[in-house]
Formats: C-alpha cells, structure tokens, sequence
C-alpha cells in the first residue's frame, strides 16, 4: 500500500456519463487482487477528500479506473484534462476471495462493472459474465472485455435481455450446477437484493462489491460502514473489512 | 539542531504532535504507511465502559472546507481496547492519551475506573460533548454545573491526569474551563467538533447531522486556545483543521502545548509525519533550542 504521483493520460467519455480514467503511476502499485479499490485525489481545490474508485485495471505502470459522474468529485475529474498530476492510495481493501469454487457467475450492475472487470479478465473461462444496463448506449461499458462471452440486459430492451440482469440470471439459473458455482457481484443495492432473493432458496455463495461514501478508505474513521449479521459488531468497515463482503452476513 | 520533545503532564513526548481521537482507527490500521511511534502521543478512538455500534450511514460527508461526521462513537470497548489494541503501543514504546466518554455519569465514572495507570499512560482524554440521556440529552460540556461534576467524579476514582476536551457549541467557553479547572482538571484539548447538518436540496431532506471538523475549524479554535491557554495555568492542546506545518505552528504561537491532527490525515494519510517534519525544519531555520520556546509567543 502506497500514495503514489500519478499522471493523467487519457479521461475520455465512453458513454454518456461514464469515463475511463487512465494513470500513468510513478512507481509501480503493488499486486492487487480484483475487487480492491485506490482512493484518489481530485485534482483542484474545489474537493477535498479523496474519493474511492474500483481498480478496473492495472498494467504496470498504467492504472485504469471507470467512473461514473455522480456528484461533485466525479464531476470535476470528468473534466480534468491530460498530463494533469494526481495522487492515488492503492491498493486498498480486501477483494474478492478466488479460491473456493470451480465455476464463478459474475454480475455488473451499471458502473457496478467496474469493480467486476478486472475479476473478470482474471477469470477467463472460468466464468460466465452478465451485464445489465439501462439502455445499449451502457454497452461500451463491456468493449474492453473483446471476445468474452457476455449475457447482456437492457432495461429498455434496446439490446439482449429486455429487463433487469437479475431477472436474465434467474432464467439461466437452471443450467448452472448449483454445488459448483458461487456467485460474484457488483452493482446498486435493489439489484443485489434482487440477487439475493433468487439465491436464497439454495443458499448459493455469493461475494458482493459494496459502495459507500468514505473519508480515508484506510479504516481510520469508521465513516464507510456497512450492517452485517454479526451482532457483536454489526458495523463493518467497507474500506477495510470489505470491499468485498459475503452477501450471506451483509443486512442490505 | 532543536529538540521537538515536549513535557506533558510529567511524561516526555518525543514531539508535540498527536491525532484527534477517531481518526486514526486503533492505531495499527495506519502502520502500513507509517509507525505509529511517529507520534507525540496516539489518542485512541472514544471508548467507553461497553462496546458502541454506532450509528447508520451516512457517517460522513464532506461540507465545503470541512467535514461532517456521524460515526456515532463507534468503539470495541475500553477492555477489549487494552486487551487487543494496547500491545501495539508497548511493543512500540508509543505513550497515549485515552479519550473516552459515557452517556451518564456512572458511565464515565465506570470507564475511568478501568483504565489502571501506566508508564505509558498521559493522561484520560474526557470527550464532553456526549448527551446525557438522564439530563434530556443535553451535551455534558453545555453545562458548566455538570462539567464540574463530572470533572471531579472523574478526577476521585483515577490517579491518572485528566484532560477535558471542550464542544465549541457553549455560550461561554471560558465559564466551562473554569468549572473543569476548579473541579481540578490537569489540561484541556480545545476544540471538538462543531455540530453541524446538510440540507439536500433536491430531496428536501437533511442527509447528516453531526460534527464539523477541517479547515473550517482553525479560526475558531485557535482563538479558543489563545484564550483559555491566557486564562488557567494549565495546559492546552490545540485541536481544529490542522493541516500542515504553519497550521500546526500557528496553534503552539497560540498558546497550545501540543496539537492534534485528524481530518488532514483522511486527505494526505502522510500528514502527521510531515508536520513532524516540517516542526524539526521550522525549529532549525528559526534556531530555536526547543519547541518549547515558541509556545504561546503570539498570544501572551
């Protein structure tokens, strides 16, 4: 884990809304495991905390990160130009936890692609990938994942499945083998409850990227929490005890 | 070269600088950047007698140049601090400052009481700005009558010194330090957070209410610090948007014996180190012997 001088080399709108934000890190981040995030810091005075962003990927020394502009922070990077200098604390969290299953189900939900894309690339074939958005403008959001195969939903129906991508799982749910499969997932919270509905029947294994506003994204502030099962301690750090949390102890 | 070190209730801290209780987590979620010995002194997270959850999100929320914050006191207890968290601090030979609260008298009372003293121990950090659910939820740091009491119940049940760390939302600053001072407090931390709130505009709704901490603060609380540094014999710790050197410089010109720094470390995690540095390099320019001799050289 380090803050590492960064420099902007490509912020180009892929879709409307979304970006892909390239940096050209000054020394090498160290290995990431997908599902991790980097808090990065704005440029400009006009923020003041960093904000937290998935690593979609990371080929040394080029980090890439997908946003979408939802607020203030996303607004005034989507308009920070080339060569423009940034910080990034990287890597941080704990991602997804590859070692238990023979066949993963991954599901992007929106911008929730962005925290699945490196999975996914890690992944290959041992795979199989579903993306929802709401209109086939989102798709560009998959280009870069090329020739792998991608069950795709549109909520307007412009492109594959007309609805919402937990509803395209749960018709193909019947052609997985349940005890081998677990399922990984990002995306808003109505769809990872919609998730969760589904899998409940048989319990099925599933991880989930949350999100949550954050101030330091170390587990310094206890800002990022989410409520978990445990009633002990039923609020566990996002940036630190997550990204990535079992969606079997998460109360979403 | 002049020496950071500073003299803080009969104990030697290595230099003057600390974090603000609750943002630098237990201490060890910060050594993969840097050690926490680093610090002056480390001030824990508020701990109380039992575990607290805290409350929901949004805890956070970043207001202009400050930030609001809704943790809720979130904490493991102070037990469990001293069981699992401690050990750091010994093995690391790092002093700190126990800041903790209660939501009743007996509840202060009860925590104090659990916190034996220590070679590394400065001192108990009293967060006064907690309700007081038997007072109708009052802030115990609003009342000059009942920081007197709490002050002295306090100060009955521990031979450890105890600092009060004040609300800046009171009619009268000065009127509480003196009901701490004559209750025999030994220091004060000066300020807490501003209570604060958002307005969502598009949903008419107030997202947070809860503490204002950053830059916005430093105005405010330095004159706090001139203040009450002016007015009791006793020393101050200066609290409120620190965020580097000159900031940190302006506070001990002020009249504080030590700083905290909390909501610069969420922006740059490396501020605390700097600001050490950047005090060593101050102290050589200036050929100063000590640190010592430049507090309250603004503020006589």
């Amino acid at each position: 884990m380090d803050d590492i001088e960064g420099k902007i080399t490509k912020n180009d709108e892929v879709a409307p809304g979304y970006y892909l934000l390239r940096i050209k890190l000054s020394r090498p981040m160290d290995p990431f495991v997908p599902g991790q995030f980097v808090m990065v810091r704005i440029p400009g005075k006009d923020v003041f905390l960093r904000r937290p962003f998935s690593i979609y990927d990371y080929r040394q020394p080029v980090l890439t990160l997908m946003y979408k502009v939802v607020g203030k922070g996303t607004e005034i990077l989507s308009k920070s130009r080339k060569n423009e200098k940034v910080f990034v604390l990287c890597p941080l969290g704990k991602g997804f936890n590859l070692r238990r299953r023979k066949h993963y189900v991954v599901l992007g939900g929106g911008i929730g692609i962005a925290g699945v894309h490196a999975l996914i690339r890690r992944l290959g074939a041992r795979s199989s990938v579903f993306f929802g958005c709401a209109a086939k403008e989102e798709l560009a959001l998959i280009k870069d994942l090329g020739d792998l195969p991608v069950a795709a939903s549109t909520l307007d129906g412009s492109y594959g499945f007309r609805g919402t991508v937990v509803e395209l799982l749960s018709e193909r749910l019947a052609t997985f083998r349940k005890e081998e499969m677990e399922v990984l997932a990002c995306g808003p919270v109505v769809m990872l409850k919609a998730l969760r509905r589904i899998l409940e029947k048989d319990r099925i294994p599933c991880q989930v990227l949350l999100e949550e506003r954050m101030a330091c994204g170390l587990g310094l502030c206890f800002g990022c929490v989410t409520k978990t099962v445990d009633e002990a301690e039923p609020y566990k750090r996002v940036c630190k005890e997550g990204p990535v949390f079992d969606l079997w102890e998460v109360c979403l | 070269m002049g020496s950071l070190s500073v003299k803080l209730f009969g104990k030697t801290l290595r230099n003057p600088v600390m974090n603000a209780s609750g943002t630098l987590g237990y201490g060890r979620e910060i050594e993969p950047l840097w050690g926490i010995e680093t610090l002056g002194a480390y001030v824990t997270k508020g701990l109380s007698l039992n575990p607290h959850h805290g409350n929901p999100t949004p805890r956070v929320w970043e207001e202009g140049r400050g930030l609001i914050n809704s943790i809720g006191l979130q904490n493991v207890g102070v037990d469990r601090f001293f069981d699992e968290h401690f050990p750091l601090f010994q093995q690391k030979r790092t002093p700190i400052i126990v800041n903790f609260f209660g939501f009743t008298e007996e509840e202060y009372i009860a925590c104090a009481e659990r916190i034996r003293p220590d070679r590394l121990i400065v001192a108990l950090e009293m967060n006064l700005s907690c309700p007081n659910v038997k007072r109708g939820g009052i802030s115990f740091g609003k009342d000059p009558d009942l920081v007197h009491g709490i002050v002295k119940a306090v100060k009955g049940v521990t031979e450890i010194p105890v600092i009060a760390k004040l609300t800046p939302e009171v009619k009268n600053l000065k009127e509480i330090a003196q009901a701490a001072y004559e209750a025999g407090v030994d220091g004060f931390t000066l300020l807490n957070t501003i209570p604060a709130m958002v307005v969502d505009v598009e949903k008419r709704t107030i997202p947070i209410r809860g503490g204002l901490s950053g830059p916005v603060l430093k105005p405010v609380a330095l004159k706090a610090v001139c203040e009450i540094s002016t007015s009791f014999p006793v020393p101050v710790i200066g609290a409120g948007g620190i965020m580097n050197q000159n900031d940190a410089l302006s506070f001990l010109m002020a009249g504080a014996k030590a700083l905290q720094v909390g909501t610069a470390t969420f922006i740059d995690p490396y501020a605390i180190p700097k600001i050490v540095k950047g005090l060593g390099e101050y102290l050589k320019r200036c050929r100063c012997s000590s640190i010592n001799a430049i507090v309250g050289t603004a503020c006589g």
